[in-house]
């Protein structure tokens, strides 16, 4: 950082004589040693504090001693596993409801913020209201809402609402049919369905490499080949062409309702579906205003020569101005994935079990406060870092593609 | 000029050095083995830091016009007048579950009377120290009248509100594990449970009998619940106080043995004020802190002068009076329970007062 002090021509009265604490130099040496010295109080006066205290994570090992609701492909009991088992089956609620709210509130927030700038008003100004809406109320009372107010109020499990035995809503959750393994007219083994899975993988690869040529000899002939429609075909085909090759591996498990609890199907608490959509109704809001801001940005003359060569609404967005778009979009978007992980905390309002629920349960149980704390900070901080990560990835490869 | 600067900065780095170092000083003193004892505190600051829960009819309840009533309640207001000549003197804080430990050792609060259940991990981990038991409760189920569960085995799978970071909690754990069967945990607060339960939202709400019983006794719609006839844990209810300071815990100690002594030996806040000047016996002058027939008044040795129990009686009344104001309001019968004292059959004991 080092600059070259401009030196005064020759002949020219010398300046004036800068006292010391507003010279550059000497104020940021200053402040530096300020800041040293404040941060080595304040660690001081936390060592001292917390001098007489036992440290260590020994007690991470130990059995639980309690139970934690709400989880989703496991079913681990906090009986015999440690407390530390049960912080990760914590910090994997953690990653589930990020993930999709992460998901659902950019597909939500896209289409929101594009219907904001409809030409349609009654859409535009529907868009604004909830923009307005649920960017201006505390996340934390929505969720709260979501849980005690909509949730709840659906009926009980004894008047369940039953949509053709395919859906089911009352306030123990919501239940929806899911797959299961299933042998298939083969009568091969439930790991059929991994051979699929595998397949599929294969597939999407497959298509991938399709649609990749297809562009390349679109950009080179200027003839059209539809390089998305093509790979969405082939997947589809290879997908099914593969499932029924392999004697139909999966079966569709439709929920019915037992005594009252809901069995077979899928079910999704309350607690769940209330952070859930808390998160997603909220960052949707905030996402919208940026892809609406980031289209904005884009000069006027980009819509107009987009219409001059006549493509249609749908060509014109997702082929000239979201592509341009993505640049402004991206990095402020990120920052709202980064607060979806940090806002899923407010999980303990709707007794969800999130990472912070079980370790702030650990942390009643057993003390230790600090040892939890720590591990709850590192934990947030990986989750914000891998979410960066991957957004910086997609942001270079966004900024090197678009010509 | 840049010396008077330099040194203008540089004084102001020491003064800010200086401020932070004080602060560091008296964190220390606060934070180490108190060698002042919280009695002192009180005394000094003239009002008792008394932390309840403020949740749960005929414990600890916020009435609408502001005022706290209850078991739990009448225990802080005995203390108040014993220690310092007035039972309002108290200052109530409701204080979670969770955050209640945390609240004592930062000397919040002063005494910890929430329905907390002495245990051995928080008594010789968490820096409590426990005065003796004054209510005897167990844990136990509400379920909803109409379901046919009517003991923990028809509860094989059922969703179980149940309050998280509580002996509750672990009680729960160690009696499925016990039986082989799985349950679907659902932690809140107290409240948020009593809702979710009353909603429809977990089958069974678990938690103290007496709590349970207490709360659905408020309901408009008491009838439709019912708590099962079955206790799986031993919840001895005590007030806390921080470790180390036994000239506090002794006094609270014997305010809770002086009223069970109280009812005991027939001392009411009716004839409290009669006894004093004229006492029946020996025992009831000890106890009262004054003369018998013209003798000494027996000095125990307690760091608050030997009327104590005097005031806190004339304040509250013995034990079963304080009992019969408030639980048994609310639908808590004591005769035939361990709250009975034990000349009753019950376990209600305190030692002698000499």
């Amino acid at each position: 950082m080092a600059t070259h002090a401009p030196q005064p021509p020759a002949g020219l009265p010398e300046p004036p004589e800068v006292p010391l604490v507003y010279q550059r130099r000497i104020r940021d040496l200053l402040i530096q040693a300020l800041y040293v010295a404040v941060t080595a109080l304040v660690i001081a006066y936390v060592v001292l504090q917390l001098g007489g205290r036992e440290y260590g994570f020994g007690f991470l090992n130990q059995p639980a001693s309690f139970d934690v609701g709400n989880q989703w492909l496991t079913n681990i009991d906090g009986t015999t596993n440690s407390r530390f088992t049960m912080y990760l089956v914590g910090v994997w609620s953690t990653i589930r409801v990020v993930v999709l709210a992460i998901a659902l509130s950019t597909v939500f927030g896209i289409l929101i913020g594009v219907a904001r700038l409809s030409s349609n008003w009654l859409v535009s100004r529907l868009a604004m209201l909830f923009v307005e809406t649920f960017r201006n109320a505390p996340l934390f009372v929505q969720i709260v809402l979501w849980y005690a107010v909509v949730l709840f109020g659906l009926p009980t499990i004894q008047n369940v609402i039953n949509v053709g035995d395919f859906l089911f809503l009352s306030n123990r959750g919501i239940a929806i049919p899911w797959t299961v393994p299933d042998g298939g007219f083969w009568g091969g083994p439930d790991w059929m369905v991994g051979v699929w899975v595998a397949a599929l993988f294969a597939a999407g690869g497959l298509a991938f490499w399709v649609r990749r040529r297809r562009q390349t000899a679109e950009r080179e002939t200027g003839k059209v080949q539809y390089p998305n429609r093509w790979a969405l075909g082939l997947f589809a085909a290879l997908a099914l062409a593969s499932f029924i090759l392999l004697g139909m591996p999966v079966a569709i498990d439709r929920p019915i309702v037992e005594g009252t609890t809901y069995a077979e199907g899928m079910a999704i608490y309350p607690e769940f579906a209330a952070l859930l959509l808390g998160l997603v109704v909220y960052t949707s809001a905030f996402v919208a205003e940026i892809v609406r801001g980031s289209i904005q940005a884009l000069p006027r003359g980009q819509t107009e020569a987009a219409s001059a060569i006549g493509l249609t609404a749908y060509q014109r967005l997702t082929t000239v101005i979201l592509p341009q778009a993505l640049r402004q979009i991206i990095p402020s978007v990120t920052n709202q994935y980064l607060n979806v992980s940090k806002n899923s905390s407010l999980a303990s309002g709707v007794s969800y079990f999130d990472l912070f629920f079980v370790a702030n349960i650990i942390q009643n149980k057993i003390g230790h406060a600090v040892e939890v704390f720590l591990l709850i900070t590192v934990t947030y901080m990986l989750m914000s870092l891998v979410i960066s990560l991957i957004m910086n990835y997609i942001n270079r490869r966004v900024t090197l593609h678009s010509v | 000029m840049r010396l008077v600067m330099l040194g203008l900065a540089a004084l102001l780095s020491l003064m800010l050095l200086a401020a932070c170092g004080g602060g560091d000083g008296d964190g220390q003193a606060g934070g180490g083995n108190a060698p002042e004892s919280v009695l002192r505190d009180v005394i000094d600051r003239g009002v008792l830091h008394c932390g309840v829960k403020g949740s749960q009819p005929g414990f600890s309840y916020l009435e609408p016009d502001g005022t706290f009533t209850g078991f739990d309640v009448e225990f802080c207001k005995a203390i108040a007048a014993a220690v310092l000549e007035d039972a309002d003197a108290v200052e109530y804080l409701s204080v979670a579950s969770a955050s209640r430990f945390e609240l004592l050792a930062a000397q919040e609060i002063d005494v910890l009377i929430r329905t907390t259940t002495v245990t051995a991990e928080r008594d010789a981990g968490r820096g409590v120290d426990f005065a003796p038991t004054t209510f005897y409760t167990g844990q136990s189920f509400a379920v909803h009248a109409d379901s046919g569960i009517f003991s923990t085995a028809d509860m094989d799978g059922i969703t179980i509100c149940v309050q998280s970071a509580t002996t509750t909690e672990q009680n729960l754990d160690d009696l499925f594990a016990e039986l082989g069967y799985s349950y679907v945990p659902l932690g809140g607060e107290d409240q948020e449970n009593q809702d979710a339960f009353i909603a429809g939202r977990c089958d069974a709400w678990t938690g103290d009998q007496s709590n349970l019983a207490s709360r659905i006794s408020q309901l408009p719609n008491a009838a439709d619940f019912r708590v099962i006839n079955e206790i799986i844990s031993k919840e001895p209810l005590a007030p806390g106080v921080l470790d180390y300071d036994n000239a506090w815990k002794d006094v609270i100690t014997w305010v809770v043995y002086g009223l069970i002594n109280a009812e005991e030996l027939g001392v009411t806040q009716s004839n409290v004020a009669a006894w004093s000047e004229d006492p029946p016996n020996t025992a009831v002058a000890r106890l009262l802190g004054v003369p018998f027939e013209g003798g000494e008044v027996a000095d125990l040795g307690f760091d608050v002068d030997p009327q104590f129990i005097q005031r806190a009686l004339r304040a509250v009344g013995n034990y079963g009076e304080i009992y019969e104001r408030t639980v048994a309001r609310v639908g808590i019968a004591r005769a035939g329970t361990l709250n009975a004292l034990y000349t009753e059959g019950g376990i209600i004991y305190a030692p002698p007062y000499r």
